[in-house]
């Protein structure tokens, strides 16, 4: 019914542009499958939810040169100056910036003997006080928040609370419930309290990244370097700059402000190499195939001018039009499948490749196919239009000397 | 001859404008592809210390204890810095680390700014050649007796003293007055060579400190802190005192001979510490506890070229192979339609080398326009590389060689997919055609 044996005869003839074609085929499964891999896997790992209400936080440093400041006394000051702003939904003094790339990764033991004790695996380790996780926007599951008298100006005071991220709570105590349960930071105690749903840590990267702990520690009074977070609705957030430069300024001016960015910014930024990356490799898809299906046109088109007599021939001889049409397309699926079926080994091939070289993931399977259904349907698009033209010469053109 | 080729090449290629369009589409989107990708490569993989790139030493050392950490990590401990620094056997040495300060100045109506400050040893300016446009580093008693000094680059001192010579002058950093012994003249090595743990295309610093003002001034630590056990770290002595990480070492070793006497002189003090109880994983041996890392090994040690970069060079050569074959492909097809042509001209006597080379120069020229429209395509993916991911400038500039490489790699390209069609053109017989006209 689809006459392959005179289009494959006829493929046989003249080898050269077919090849060529089968080649070019090969070689865009091979990257486009390769490629779509990455790019989707990258894709996912910017879609992860945070946990945070990025675009409400505000996150800035401060930076007290004044010998004369008392930092626990002015962390609080500060702190009160910055919730009675206008718009401020909350404010809280921090150790560290979700998704920042930067910040403190620690772990708890779970027995007071350091060498028998099971250790958690590590996690960003926030400080912070009551009213942190108000602030971040993280949504507590069980347990509750910590209480304004429970909270601790120094990292070594006694008394020392926590609240755990979920995925760290199912990692090292699986489906028990953490709450109250006793860790250990050398002599220090630990007691967890609460457990909040999500709540990512700086580095996009690590493994860990869903690890995470808060421990009540008013971290902004241990020294003269501090970092604030501010809770505002986004269309504030614009003019809050400005507001707590000046309200801060006016407190005491021997500081330094600086580093005024949203959450949403920090994630921005600490995920621009994998946005890159995306960026890059969609429009390396996209040009492979642009430039594939015209190449194509071009192929098919000279190859229905050099044609033009048989055509016009077998169309006097009966042929319809869509006969035509489909000679060239049966031509083209033939060369498309068989280089499909290598490319598709090749993708595998390469993708084994790339995780030997750079421990990626390897390539599954439903990539190759659908590099070659893409192929397919593009290369079906390059060649209706010269075919249809194809069908259109007259049968009378067969007579006619060329 | 070469220029009627030229001209025959030119007619050749407005004859068929929809093709050559695409034929030069093809190479240039490949060109531009790979260019991009290829001067990201070539620029973060540039190593900045040149012939000194052997000379120039790291140490790192394994001081963690046992099933802790499974790789040498870059910086050392406060404690290994000091034993390190008093090592007299050496001639230049510097441990190393970044702080930041408040920077005010005499003049009142410039507003403090937080500044990144390198606190280093006098020897560092030596050993990464660091160029002077105003006096010098401090003294040597310097490192071993803290003095208030201070080394600014040449903007600090445009910005504050105008550009005048402003050694002697004080400039005050967290309110404490420090004299300036010396202004940097342009310094910005890329990649930062001697610190890239912290963004390895970050600038230089501005202000340069002496490491022996470390314990008494209590510098802020703007890196890397690393611990392998729970130590409490309260006050600054505890830091000092502790086994965290967070110091870089660097030496100069000018043969191998010294560098093999460094080393042997590491083991006995690896092999002292664990006497005294340090350095608790005793796994390997107080040889293997040691690592001395030239440029080379530390760049490479310290990712400063993403794998990213590594497969994305991959992809986009793999890219401009298929361009290679779709071109292939279509200069067969436009060639094997003025066979006819080819067939007059070769009755009316041109020999078969002459039609070979004709068609090489057609084939050249169109990969010399690909090239030059690729480079196109490369400066505006650079700048938008720059201005949409924030990439660095010096990474997204277009390096000089590139000048040179683009051409080269444009009409080699061309001309490996113009042989074939040009060798199949030039075979053509005469008498098919002559008959069939």
């Amino acid at each position: 019914m689809l006459h392959i044996k005179p289009i494959l005869s006829s493929l046989m003839r003249s080898k050269s542009s077919p090849i060529l074609l089968l080649l070019q085929i090969i070689l865009s499964v091979a990257i486009v499958a390769n490629a779509s891999f990455i790019i989707y896997e990258r894709l996912s790992l910017m879609q992860r939810e945070s946990g945070y209400a990025e675009a409400q936080i505000l996150t800035f440093s401060v930076y007290n040169f004044d010998p004369a400041i008392d930092n626990i006394k002015q962390n609080e000051v500060d702190q009160l100056i910055l919730r009675a702003l206008p718009n401020v939904i909350d404010a809280s003094s921090s150790n560290m910036l979700p998704l920042s790339d930067s910040g403190w990764m620690d772990r708890y033991v779970d027995g007071p003997n350091e060498d028998t004790a099971k250790s958690t695996p590590g996690f960003a380790f926030y400080l912070g006080n009551d009213h942190l996780l108000n602030v971040m926007g993280a949504k507590l599951v069980a347990g509750r928040n910590f209480n304004p008298d429970e909270i601790n100006t120094n990292i070594d005071d006694p008394g020392m609370l926590a609240i755990v991220s979920q995925p760290l709570a199912k990692a090292f105590w699986g489906d028990e419930s953490p709450l109250g349960k006793t860790m250990y930071q050398g002599t220090q105690t630990v007691t967890i309290i609460g457990v909040v749903d999500k709540l990512q840590g700086a580095w996009v990267d690590h493994e860990n990244f869903e690890y995470s702990v808060i421990q009540n520690v008013d971290f902004g009074g241990s020294s003269s370097n501090k970092m604030y977070m501010v809770r505002a609705l986004p269309e504030h957030i614009p003019a809050l700059e400005e507001a707590i430069r000046s309200a801060l300024h006016a407190e005491n001016p021997n500081r330094v402000l600086d580093n005024f960015q949203t959450v949403a910014e920090l994630k921005n930024l600490s995920y621009s190499n994998h946005r890159l990356m995306a960026t890059v490799l969609s429009m390396m898809v996209v040009l492979l195939l642009l430039i594939t299906a015209l190449g194509l046109t071009g192929m098919v088109m000279f190859n229905i001018q050099r044609r033009t007599k048989q055509i016009g021939t077998r169309r006097a001889l009966g042929a319809r039009k869509r006969d035509i049409i489909q000679y060239f397309m049966v031509e083209n699926y033939l060369i498309c499948i068989v280089g499909g079926v290598i490319g598709g080994v090749l993708a595998l091939v390469l993708g084994q490749q790339l995780m030997s070289l750079y421990s990626l993931p390897m390539v599954p399977v439903i990539y190759p196919i659908m590099s070659v259904i893409g192929l397919l349907v593009v290369t079906t698009l390059a060649v209706i239009v010269p075919a249809t033209k194809a069908a259109n010469i007259s049968p009378a053109m067969a007579t006619r000397s060329v | 001859m070469f220029f009627y080729y030229c001209d025959l090449a030119w007619r050749s290629i407005r004859k068929t404008p929809m093709l050559s369009m695409l034929m030069v589409l093809a190479i240039s989107i490949g060109i531009g592809i790979t260019i991009t990708t290829l001067n990201v490569y070539k620029t973060m993989s540039y190593n900045p210390a040149g012939e000194r790139s052997e000379v120039i030493n790291s140490v790192q050392l394994w001081s963690q204890g046992l099933d802790t950490w499974d790789d040498f990590i870059s910086n050392i401990t406060y404690i290994d810095a000091m034993n390190l620094r008093n090592n007299q056997q050496l001639s230049l040495k510097a441990a190393t680390f970044r702080t930041g300060l408040a920077l005010q100045s005499d003049n009142p109506k410039i507003e403090p700014v937080l500044q990144s400050v390198r606190v280093t040893d006098r020897d560092f300016f030596r050993i990464f050649s660091v160029p002077f446009l105003y006096g010098s580093y401090w003294d040597a008693s310097v490192d071993l007796r803290p003095a208030y000094q201070v080394v600014i680059s040449q903007k600090l001192n445009l910005r504050f003293f105008e550009g005048k010579n402003s050694v002697g002058k004080t400039v005050f950093l967290d309110r404490k007055p420090y004299q300036i012994v010396g202004v940097i003249d342009h310094w910005n090595p890329q990649p930062k060579y001697y610190d890239p743990l912290n963004g390895a295309f970050n600038d230089a610093e501005e202000i340069f400190i002496p490491f022996s003002l470390t314990a008494q001034e209590e510098f802020d630590v703007w890196g890397n802190t690393s611990g392998w056990k729970f130590e409490p770290m309260i006050t600054y002595s505890d830091r000092l005192a502790s086994e965290k990480v967070w110091i870089q070492f660097w030496t100069e070793l000018n043969s191998e001979d010294e560098k093999q006497h460094y080393q042997s002189w590491l083991t006995r003090y690896v092999e002292q510490q664990r006497a005294i109880g340090r350095f608790t994983d005793t796994a390997k041996s107080a040889a293997e506890a040691v690592q001395i890392s030239d440029i080379d090994k530390w760049l490479e040690d310290n990712n400063v070229v993403p794998q990213d970069n590594k497969i994305l060079v991959g992809l986009s050569l793999l890219f401009l192979s298929v361009c290679l074959v779709n071109i292939l492909g279509l200069l067969l097809t436009k060639f094997l339609k003025r066979a006819p042509e080819v067939g007059v001209r070769r009755a009316i006597g041109a020999s078969r080398g002459q039609i070979f080379s004709q068609y090489m120069v057609e084939v050249g020229m169109i990969g010399f326009i690909g090239g030059l429209v690729g480079l196109l395509w490369a400066w505006g993916s650079l700048t938008a590389l720059h201005s949409y991911f924030s990439m660095d400038q010096s990474v997204t500039g277009l390096d000089a060689s590139m000048w040179v490489i683009t051409p080269l790699i444009a009409i080699s390209t061309a001309v490996l997919a113009g042989i074939y069609p040009a060798w199949v053109v030039c075979r053509t017989k005469p008498s098919v055609y002559l008959k069939a006209q």
